[in-house]
Order: C-alpha cells, then structure tokens, then sequence
C-alpha cells in the first residue's frame, strides 16, 4: 500500500509540473492576435460605434471582407454555418440521428418487456 | 408514474388555444427555414418551432388522434432521408471537382435572392428538414411512454359515467 500511495504521489507531482511547464510555455510563445488593453471599457459601453472594426485579424478578416465574393449569402451565420463549417454541421445533425435512434431502441425494449409482464400475470 | 396533474386533454380552451396557435407557429418556422440564408435563423431553430405542432396536437387531441394524424414510421424514414440528403449535397463539390462540402454553384443570381448561395441554401434545408421530422418523431416517442394509458383510464371514466 505504501509503494503505491508514493507511486501516486509520485505521478501527481509528475502531472502538475509538466502542466505548469506547459501553461509558462504557451504564455511566454503564443503570439498575442488582439490586446485590448488601448480600449477604455467605460468609452466603449457609451458609444458602441466607436469601436475600430477596419481591421480584424484571421478568420474574421475573411469572414467580413470576402463573405459575399465567397458564398454570396446575406446572412454571415448562415455562411459560417453551412460553408466554411460544413463538415461539423454534418456532425450536429448526425448526433441528433444517433440520438433519437438511441432513444427508438431504449423505449421500444421497454414496450416489449412491459407487454411480456402483462401476459404474463 | 403518470402525470395527470395540470392540463386536462380535450378541455375546449386548450383544443381552441392549440387550433389558433397550430397554424401560426407551422407557418413562421417554415419561413425561418426558407429564408435562413437571408435572414436571422435557420433548418435547426425552425425545425423545432415546426416540430411543436406535434405537442400542440397532443394537447388538444390526445396521444391516439396526433399519431393518426402524424404517423411516427413516416416521420422517422423521412429523418434518415434529410441525413442522406444534406450528405450528397456534401458531395456535389467532390463529384464537380472540389473539397467536401465546398460551395460550388454560388454565383447565380443577386444577393439577397433566395437561390443565391448556392448549396448553402439547400444545406440549410435539408437540415431543417431532417430537424423537423426527427424532433417531431421523438416528442412523439415520449409522449407514447406516458401518454395512452392516461388515455384508456380517461376513456373508462366517460364510460363509467
């Protein structure tokens, strides 16, 4: 028992410093894509407009600027949703299939039984 | 277990509230569905307001009435046909030479225009397709666990009566 409380002991102590190894590691090399810290939070809330969009970083960029030469769809979600995330909403709406084939299964089992213990008594 | 504390079925505010509700909450989520490219919505959120028909049915009418009107085997075959559907036009750009779910045939018509996005239109119908059929088909498959002998007990106590 005491081999194996050290060797737990042991493993945590392993497990913690490769984790804070690797949170020191990411925040000393991620590069940082946006620093709010020019924005007055107060300025911001009264006058919403005010914030700069000209130029967004990455995928948004994308997204804003080139939607309508992309997909030509009026509704930026729509777009996201169907084109440039094609691929997970075919996993969502497959989930839902699994889901409720899970829950066909489950409930027609119990029907049977139900019936068997009914004829039965 | 049942559940018989609430809502009484064929109560006549109930049945009146569902048949003037019914027709409103069908037509307003097919046109989230329809018009999902264009504005705020889309097949999942107007596949569900759809699919509240079925509970609206069930309340007024009881469990028997709303599956005779619609019938589970049909909803469920018409899911597995949504599934298969949103998967081909998936693989309209692999068949016309691009990646997997890659829109394809997006240049016709304005902006704005219903057919204009090419598949994601078609995309976004399939899947309130599949939506609306599947959630429906699983109230209904609920609703069944509870629902038909509240319905046996009711008929006796008219009976009695």
């Amino acid at each position: 028992m005491k081999a194996r409380k050290a060797i737990t002991i042991i493993s945590l102590v392993v497990i913690l410093a490769f984790g804070l190894a690797a949170v020191v590691n990411a925040y000393l090399n991620i590069p940082i894509a946006y620093d709010g810290s020019d924005v007055n939070v107060v300025d911001l809330y009264n006058d919403p407009e005010s914030y700069d969009v000209s130029n967004p970083d990455g995928v948004a960029d994308i997204i804003v600027k080139e939607n309508l030469s992309k997909t030509m769809a009026a509704n930026n979600v729509a777009a996201v949703v169907f084109d440039f995330r094609g691929y997970d909403t075919l996993g969502e709406s497959f989930i839902l299939l699994t889901a409720i084939a899970g829950a066909f299964v489950i409930v027609s089992r119990g029907h049977k039984k139900a019936k068997k213990e009914e004829e039965k008594q | 277990m049942r559940f018989k504390s609430g809502i009484q079925e064929r109560s006549i505010v109930v049945k009146c509230g569902a048949d003037s509700f019914l027709p409103f909450a069908v037509t307003f989520g097919v046109y989230i569905i329809l018009f999902g490219t264009v504005s705020p919505g889309g097949g999942f959120q107007g596949g569900v307001m759809v699919a509240s028909a079925a509970l609206l049915l069930y309340l007024a009418y009881g469990f028997k009435n709303a599956t005779k009107a619609l019938n589970p085997e049909v909803l469920r075959v018409n899911e597995a046909c949504g599934a298969t559907l949103y998967v081909i036009l998936g693989m309209l750009g692999i068949f016309l030479g691009a990646n997997f779910c890659r829109n394809v045939f997006f240049n016709d018509g304005q902006v704005g225009d219903l057919i204009s996005a090419g598949t994601i239109t078609f995309m976004g119908y399939s899947v309130g397709y599949k939506v609306l059929t599947g959630v429906g088909f699983l109230l209904l498959l609920m609703l069944g666990l509870l629902a038909p002998d509240d319905d046996e007990d009711e008929e006796e106590e008219v009976a009695v009566e």
